[in-house]
């Protein structure tokens, strides 16, 4: 379960303060496939970093699964980000320079006791779940957009997490690519029981999820 | 791990060609210049193939007198060498030794040769390979036998492919039989020499020799791998021949192995070597020297940080830590250093050889053989570790830098930090 309490994000210049979130009360239950939705600016984004731990809140507090982590050390959030989240990036964010299996791989070289022929065989069966294990040797410039996107989601669930921050997935593909990235993800949720958070502008795409959660000028508005 | 960096490196470096090439070339640059700068340094003082003990091979090579208030230095005389330094206990044998040159002309043509005049004790203690006949030895020294012995670049310039073993040469005007053929020392060693010749048949040794100084030097090989302990025993010699010598209050003589020389911070004295400042003070011209092309690679390392961070914020985001960021960034540099390093090795290998030619343009007569700049283990270690050393110096400040990027910021190509 990751909980979100009185969550605030200012951002500060020498000049303007704005307040990307303000004081945001959340809980997201496990296993749940929620869509945040809202205009831009609205700190849709804002929010996905602060639960995926990229970004920390100027105030409040968040926890996932009991742990209160605001106050974990750079180390142990690098730790649980590993262990834990899985992420999908709008524009794929697949290092160009290494090969799909790569790619794939990359969260179990930080995860300490994988043997490099582990790491192949879980990279494997996460391109199996997306469709893409005849891929491997590609790189991501030779891949379609949707592709790419599924390569991203395989990279995302390889190190079997509990919870996958997809902020905007089908957000750079067509409806037809868009649809299939959304089917993974939904049979991700419904086999796995992973939980899904999700930010889209997309209704459709939202509409397909469990809850919807409405953001307003960095205010929940449902 | 290690194998993905590797590849990753790789990858990067053929991506950006024209800063793979800017960087290799600087990285090249310097490591030829310390590869070149460590041949000539390990030919002054590094064991060799017919110097396999120089470790422990003190060499001899100055005394100094004392007498009513003045001091005057100079190379001690074979007299004293024999009188007061042949019986030392703590060394094993002692060779008189000193080095000459000749100019022969071949069909009108001047050629320099470097000659050595010693005893039959200097083979005891090198070890020259012969590639045809044999040394000389005591009763040929003795008696003042006009025989020598000539290296291979001698026996070629002298008699072409054919045996030298037999045949007589002239040196200074004066028919000598050639005895043995040997191959080559070390360059810019003392024992290097064209030919080598009994000291008694210096034409120069009565001239020159006086009761405590004269124009020798002794090669003394120590008992023990502890080259102080035949100091030790000399400076007690010495203090004994306090006001015994007509002519001398008292005396000095100085005998340190050629790297102890090296280690020494003044030639002056002879207080003992010291190694540890010797070493610092060698690592921080190394590391001054390397600073210019190090903050040059630091500064194209930098300017590269932003085309890195969607890499940096994805691989923080699937959980890389500061100090695996750093890790990684360091071993690509790392490995570019020594890709950069093999060039420069490369270049050390061509330019020792241009080295050659050109001290050999400029002094036409003793030419240098095109080998005496060697990259042996001993450079190629030293190369290796300045590499290292180059790759941390301008690796680990842009890696720092690089691994302290805000996620967020980094996964949109930003550059704001931590």
């Amino acid at each position: 379960m990751i909980q979100l309490i009185n969550i605030e994000k200012i951002y500060r210049t020498k000049t303007i303060e704005t307040i990307a979130l303000n004081k945001v009360n959340l809980q997201i239950n496990k296993g749940e496939f929620v869509a945040i939705m809202g205009p831009s600016g609205c700190g849709k984004s804002t929010l996905l970093n602060i639960i995926g731990l990229l970004d920390s809140p100027t105030a409040g507090s968040i926890s996932i699964d009991g742990q209160e982590v605001s106050s974990f050390s750079n180390r142990k959030l690098a730790a649980f980000r590993n262990f834990k989240l899985g992420f999908i990036f709008q524009s794929f964010h697949l290092i160009n320079d290494l090969s799909v299996l790569d790619n794939v791989e990359l969260p179990l070289l930080y995860r300490s006791g994988v043997s490099g022929a582990e790491r192949k065989k879980k990279a494997l069966e996460a391109l199996e779940k997306v469709g893409l294990s005849t891929r491997t040797k590609h790189y991501p410039s030779q891949l379609s957009g949707g592709q790419r996107q599924r390569v991203a989601i395989a990279r995302a669930i390889v190190g079997s997490p509990e919870v996958i921050l997809a902020d905007e997935p089908t957000g750079n593909l067509d409806s037809v690519m868009g649809e299939e990235v959304m089917n993974i993800m939904l049979e991700l949720n419904k086999t796995d029981g992973t939980t899904i958070i999700m930010v889209t502008h997309d209704d459709n795409m939202a509409n397909k999820t469990e809850r919807i959660i409405r953001f307003f000028d960095g205010q929940q508005v449902n | 791990m290690l194998k993905n960096y590797i590849k990753l490196a790789l990858k990067v470096m053929l991506r950006k060609k024209y800063y793979t090439i800017l960087s290799l070339a600087g990285i090249g640059f310097t490591i030829m210049i310390i590869t070149v700068f460590a041949t000539f340094i390990d030919q002054v003082i590094g064991e060799n193939s017919a110097e396999p003990e120089r470790n422990r091979t003190l060499i001899l090579d100055k005394v100094s007198v004392y007498n009513q208030g003045k001091k005057e230095d100079g190379f001690p005389s074979i007299h004293f060498l024999k009188k007061y330094v042949s019986d030392l206990e703590s060394t094993e044998v002692i060779s008189f030794i000193t080095n000459k040159s000749y100019i022969s002309f071949s069909k009108g043509k001047p050629t320099g040769h470097y000659l050595v005049y010693t005893d039959e004790h200097f083979w005891e203690i090198t070890d020259f390979e012969f590639l045809e006949g044999r040394s000389f030895n005591r009763k040929e020294v003795e008696n003042g036998d006009r025989v020598l012995i000539i290296n291979k670049r001698t026996r070629e310039h002298f008699f072409g492919d054919q045996a030298a073993t037999g045949k007589e040469l002239r040196v200074y005007g004066e028919k000598f039989k050639v005895i043995g053929v040997v191959t080559s020392g070390a360059a810019f060693s003392r024992v290097n020499a064209d030919m080598i010749l009994p000291y008694s048949m210096d034409k120069n040794l009565q001239g020159l020799e006086g009761p405590i100084q004269g124009s020798y030097s002794a090669m003394l090989l120590a008992r023990s791998d502890n080259p102080k302990q035949v100091r030790s025993e000399l400076r007690a010699k010495m203090r004994l021949l306090t006001n015994k010598i007509s002519g001398a209050d008292s005396l000095k003589a100085y005998a340190f192995t050629p790297l102890e020389q090296f280690a020494k911070s003044s030639s002056f004295t002879d207080q003992e070597p010291e190694y540890g400042k010797t070493a610092i003070s060698f690592f921080i011209i190394l590391l001054l020297f390397m600073l210019i092309p190090a903050i040059s690679l630091i500064n194209l390392n930098l300017s590269r940080i932003g085309e890195r961070a969607e890499e940096i914020g994805v691989r923080k985001s699937f959980g890389a830590t500061s100090a695996t960021l750093v890790g990684q960034l360091v071993v690509e540099n790392v490995i570019l250093t020594l890709v950069g390093g093999i060039i420069g090795l490369a270049l050390a290998a061509y330019a020792t050889g241009l080295l050659v030619h050109i001290i050999n343009t400029f002094d036409p007569l003793f030419k240098m053989p095109a080998d005496s700049f060697i990259i042996n283990w001993r450079v190629l270690a030293l190369s290796i570790f300045s590499c290292l050393v180059f790759g941390l110096l301008s690796g680990v400040y842009p890696a720092w830098k690089m691994s302290k990027l805000n996620p967020v910021y980094a996964l949109k190509g930003g550059q704001n930090h931590d």
